[in-house]
């Protein structure tokens, strides 16, 4: 690794640098790399290319990217306009590395409106990255333009590329203290936008948004933060949140979705067989509606110590109480007298739940989100597997989401602190963990950290904001 | 002396630049309008070759197209990157070539110096003779051997690409068994004429594809022999193959599954009611990384290994290295 120069070089220089250079082919792309790992001055790469251009009579497109790079690094806006237009007289197209430059350097300069001007001409070639749309939309919204970076984030909508967080906020704090009914509703969009894409705010954005609700003129928003109860009720202002249950259609939506593209998928043999399946569903047909549906093997590895049957015991003694109806989904093994799998505790089970034992080799998650799905909206599981393979199956990102909320509402899992002597449950949610509205509240959960949680925790904190 | 920045003048290069190409400016404006859709691709691919990524030098229409049907740009930046790999590899082969034949003459003209008469009771005709050994063998194979049947039914399972590749382990699994002391009779079952595979082959073999030592048939093994004398190998078979059965008819299904399709095999045999079976991997190996399926040659040599010796030693050394740590020490 070479280290650049502090000052320009003259050409002799140059080249003696060069020949001392292991591979010499390669020096000037080196070097250039270098000097924008290291910040160097601009006119340390203005003297190595004058003198590439006086030895070869040309500067590689390269060569010329990385002197860009190194310009936009230091806002160099006239440099950057400058190899704009050497670019444009050289090249009948350039791509994307160079837009991407360009957009980026312009668009944080006061000649940003021509970022906007490149990004048309990125259209035309291809589709913009989400990036490109990042720049503008900040340039404009910067500039008070906030039509503008409007248009801009729907027309980057439409072309599927999902906004970053960063972009969002930076509405937020743009519009901070604006008027215009037309303005707060494009805003309120965003917040609905995180509402069906089940986004999170991290702390930093959440704070922008509850300075941007406090700064309309005349609204008169006052926002806390604050922690739901589990009955889902705000303590700051009492208002009960939504609870997680599905519309008919949504369930009976997802309940179809569920048997064609989980269980049957591309081919019935995968999971089960159709006759374990028809089997299964006669079973479920002549038997429900069960409360709680209990994946057995799963429940039975709680606790690695203990016999795995005894664990199943303890789940299906401690769920049966106020004689709900369970259903224990096991693989026919289980059947076996064995060490882990006593014969006469399995029986003694089998008086307290009803009990379906799909072949070895049959994937039993399948059947239990069919059981639960089948017996209404009231029925719970029991697991504590995230169900992510399942959900991956589905085919589109709104059944995904369906599936995530009725799985945050139904899902029984055990509570990891009590590790102890018995084993414990956490409940569902009996509220939805998603950004909602009433019109003169929003409630909106965020995340403590700016890094992304796993997908399947929910945050436990929430913004209320309220219209007084 | 004065110090050197002050006699630099720092922006010659964009002089430079300006300069010399006015007249290449006017032409192409007036062509700028008229790119189609596929020469715009192209000048793009170029300018990405220009900024140092991995695009192959040169492209050919159909290749052009199936760039412009990818769905995604990351889909995109990897066929550009098999390509351009595929390119570099061609040009090295190219280049070792040339430099042999170069050495090849040199060493000629220096035994055409020395004019040494060589003297020697055999005509040279090794690989003819070897051919025709083998050919032999294989032909004894067909009437006396035992079937190893592979599953040519996976083709929409699979991606073109994929189906490239698992043609292309048959073809040097196929070798490999031709090469080997007691061939396996080899059976290309459920093959449709007009399939991609069957394109696939003849592009592999061209003309030596009709003559090869081989039953292909576009009927179902299930048809072709009693159901309780087949075995379906797949990873994902509860089942561990402890012996190789000599009276048994081994399965192997034609698929390369780059994307995780657990299962599709073990499907196919639970649909038609076979016996399945896995091979002992865990009991012989410590696994390390890598999925447990195989490639196809590996399994080929695996089981003619297995055919001759028995030895599971032997025959999973053909398992590759990095996929495993060593063998279990047995006490």
């Amino acid at each position: 690794n070479v280290q650049p120069p502090e000052k320009p070089l003259q050409a002799e220089e140059w080249n003696r640098l060069r020949q001392s250079f292991q591979s010499p082919a390669i020096f000037e792309e080196v070097m250039f790399n270098s000097m924008v790992r290291c910040n160097s001055p601009i006119d340390v790469a203005k003297s190595l290319l004058t003198h590439v251009a006086k030895s070869n009579g040309d500067i590689a497109y390269n060569l010329l990217v990385k002197y860009l790079a190194l310009c936009v690094q230091q806002g160099q806006t006239k440099e950057i306009r400058d190899v704009h237009d050497i670019m444009k007289i050289r090249f009948k197209v350039l791509e994307s590395g160079a837009y991407n430059l360009l957009i980026r350097g312009l668009s944080n300069s006061d000649q940003w409106r021509m970022a906007l001007t490149l990004l048309e001409e990125v259209k035309k070639i291809m589709i913009p990255s989400r990036t490109n749309y990042e720049s503008c939309i900040k340039a404009a919204s910067r500039h008070q333009e906030m039509n503008l970076a409007f248009e801009l984030y729907h027309e980057m909508l439409a072309k599927d590329l999902v906004p970053t967080l960063d972009v969002l906020q930076a509405f937020f704090d743009f519009s901070r203290g604006m008027k215009g009914a037309e303005l707060q509703k494009e805003l309120f969009g965003i917040l609905l936008y995180l509402r069906e894409n089940q986004i999170y705010p991290h702390k930093t954005f959440m704070r922008s948004i509850k300075l941007w609700f406090e700064s309309i003129p005349g609204g008169n928003w006052r926002g806390h933060l604050t922690n739901i109860k589990d009955s889902g009720q705000c303590p700051v202002c009492n208002h009960q949140l939504e609870d997680s249950d599905l519309t008919e259609e949504e369930y009976s939506n997802l309940r179809e979705r569920i048997i064609r593209d989980v269980i049957h998928g591309t081919d019935t043999f995968r999971k089960t067989s159709p006759q374990e399946f028809e089997a299964f569903q006669t079973f479920v047909e002549n038997r429900f509606p069960y409360d709680i549906v209990i994946d057995g093997l799963n429940v039975s590895h709680i606790k690695p110590r203990k016999m795995q049957c005894e664990n199943l015991f303890d789940a299906v003694n401690c769920l049966a109480k106020q004689n709900a109806r369970l259903l224990v989904l096991g693989r026919k093994h289980m059947l076996i007298n064995s060490s882990n799998w006593r014969r006469e505790i399995m029986k003694e089970m089998q008086n307290k739940a009803d009990f379906f034992f799909a072949e070895n080799i049959s994937e039993d998650d399948a059947f239990l989100l069919y059981a639960t799905l089948r017996s209404g909206k009231h029925c719970k599981f029991v697991t504590r597997d995230f169900l992510r393979d399942h959900k991956a199956c589905l085919s589109d990102s709104l059944t995904r989401h369906l599936f995530r909320k009725w799985q945050r509402g139904h899902q029984i899992v055990f509570s990891p602190s009590v590790e102890g002597k018995h084993i414990n449950f956490l409940p569902a949610f009996r509220y939805d963990c998603v950004v909602q509205t009433t019109g003169d509240t929003w409630h909106i959960p965020y995340k403590d950290t700016f890094e992304e949680k796993y997908s399947y925790r929910v945050p436990r904190k929430w913004l209320c904001i309220q219209q007084k | 002396s004065c110090s050197p920045s002050e006699k630099l003048d720092l922006d010659a290069w964009k002089k430079v630049m300006k300069s010399g190409v006015q007249e290449e400016v006017s032409e192409t404006v007036s062509e700028h309008k008229e790119l189609s859709s596929l020469a715009a691709a192209r000048e793009i691919l170029e300018m990405w070759r220009l900024a140092g990524r991995s695009v192959p030098e040169n492209i050919s229409e159909e290749q052009l197209k199936t760039f412009m049907e990818c769905p995604s740009k990351s889909a995109k930046k990897k066929y550009l990157k098999y390509l351009h790999l595929k390119e570099l590899y061609k040009r090295n082969d190219k280049r070792k070539m040339d430099e042999k034949r170069e050495r090849r003459l040199e060493t000629q003209e220096q035994a055409s110096k020395t004019d040494e008469t060589r003297r020697n009771s055999f005509v040279c005709l090794w690989a003819n003779c070897m051919d025709r050994a083998y050919s032999w063998r294989v032909a004894q194979s067909m009437i006396f051997g035992q079937p190893l049947v592979f599953d040519m039914s996976y083709e929409k399972d699979m991606s073109a690409r994929e189906v490239a590749n698992t043609v292309r382990q048959l073809v040097l699994s196929e070798g490999c068994n031709r090469r080997s002391v007691d061939p396996f009779h080899i059976h290309f079952c459920n093959l449709k004429d007009d399939s991609l595979y069957h394109k696939e082959f003849i592009k592999h073999y061209r003309e030596a594809w009709g003559k090869l030592l081989i039953t292909v048939t576009d009927q179902c093994y299930t048809d072709v022999f009693p159901k309780d004398k087949l075995i379906y190998l797949t990873a994902d078979s509860p089942k561990v193959m402890k012996t190789f059965d000599h009276n048994k008819i081994y399965i192997v299904g034609s698929m390369v599954d780059r994307s995780i399709k657990t299962g599709v095999s073990l499907a196919r045999a639970k649909r038609l009611g076979l016996e399945t079976a896995a091979l002992p991997l865990e009991k012989y190996l410590l696994w390390n990384t890598g999925a447990k399926n195989l490639t196809l040659d590996q399994m080929m040599h695996i089981l003619l290994t297995l055919k001759d010796t028995g030895d599971w030693k032997k025959a999973l050394e053909f398992v590759p290295k990095r996929k495993y740590y060593g063998f279990v020490t047995k006490p």
